[in-house]
């Protein structure tokens, strides 16, 4: 998925650890659409005929879904092809391929775009998906509980602590400037001061098909679970910084935002 | 007479149904310190800080630490 992943513990066998890390690496190669060979890429490529989804990619398709519902279709897992669009169809480390943006419109509501039932999944043709953070807050969410009671997964920055923290007071965790003690509680950043490149940025603005340009650069969140966290994040900062401050105070426990310097 | 009767009674209850409902309403006065809508704008329950290029809020469910952190949001 082209990101990293730290998993933290209080007294776990390390066997679990070690089941964690491949779960993880497990995922990864399934939902990454970087290769071709992925679930996500199949299911992609299917040109509009159902195709038999894994348990996992099934809860995370619906995931998606439900981000799109909850941040009123800001949050649009149907932004693949303006990615595409913008530059980024490989992993940035290889650099950003040629930003062709002259065609670029609203992105078309998920629940068009995707259909998911029991075991399958349908994209329609002409379209993707890409499951980018949806996937990483989902995944740091499972993690947190498959570590044990206290135990903190951070999945790209992503993140979810559950129990008292090494210390007994809670797992600390930076956010901008501030040290915070989590428990029981997720963490996100949605920020387009990184993985940019020339005047393209990975943050798709699903109203104009175009890299956000919102007043707001980043956003950190707090909230209940690190995939809330992923979804309040991204959605305040497409919001932008007149309606952000209110969405966050009626949604997040602690919430960052940064202007960006070019309005 | 009756009509003149019925007149006199339905405006005596039109004139007695204004005066209740004037006298209902002015003894519900909307409270002003009433919230708005679930928790909206509700920071003020916690502490806001404006810092270069930007504004950190933090909570009362949040408590904010000295520690060094053992990982961040920045992670990717």
């Amino acid at each position: 998925m082209g990101t990293s992943c730290g998993l933290f513990a209080v007294a776990l066998p390390l066997r679990r650890l070690l089941a964690a890390e491949a779960w993880v690496h497990e995922l990864a190669a399934r939902l990454t659409r970087f290769s071709s060979r992925s679930e996500l890429s199949r299911l992609n490529a299917a040109a509009g005929e159902w195709v038999v989804v894994s348990d996992e990619m099934e809860a995370v398709l619906r995931a998606a879904l439900r981000a799109y519902e909850l941040s009123s279709g800001l949050v649009n897992a149907a932004v693949l092809p303006a990615m595409l669009a913008a530059g980024y169809t490989r992993p940035l480390a290889q650099g950003p391929t040629t930003a062709m943006l002259g065609g670029a419109g609203a992105l078309p509501p998920l629940p068009e775009v995707l259909r998911v039932r029991d075991g399958s999944a349908r994209v329609e043709t002409g379209t993707g998906i890409d499951l980018g953070g949806i996937a990483k807050g989902w995944m740091a969410d499972e993690l947190s509980e498959m570590l044990g009671p206290n135990a903190l997964a951070n999945l790209g920055g992503d993140l979810r602590a559950v129990g008292d923290g090494p210390s007994g007071a809670g797992w600390p965790v930076g956010l901008t400037d501030v040290t915070l003690m989590l428990r029981g509680q997720g963490a996100a950043t949605s920020s387009t001061r990184r993985r940019s490149w020339r005047e393209a940025h990975h943050l798709i603005d699903p109203r104009s098909g175009l890299p956000a340009r919102t007043g707001l650069d980043e956003v950190s969140v707090v909230a209940e679970s690190g995939y809330e966290a992923e979804i309040i994040a991204k959605t305040a900062l497409l919001l932008g910084p007149e309606l952000a401050p209110a969405y966050c105070a009626a949604r997040a426990f602690a919430w960052w935002l940064g202007e960006s310097h070019d309005g | 007479m009756r009509p003149l009767l019925l007149k006199i009674g339905a405006t005596a209850l039109t004139l007695g149904a204004t005066a209740a409902s004037a006298f209902f309403v002015s003894s519900h006065l909307k409270n002003p310190a009433a919230p708005l809508q679930p928790a909206v704008l509700s920071a003020s329950n916690g502490s806001s800080t404006s810092v270069l290029g930007g504004t950190v809020v933090v909570g009362p469910s949040v408590q904010p630490t000295d520690e060094e952190p053992i990982t961040s949001t920045y992670a990717s």
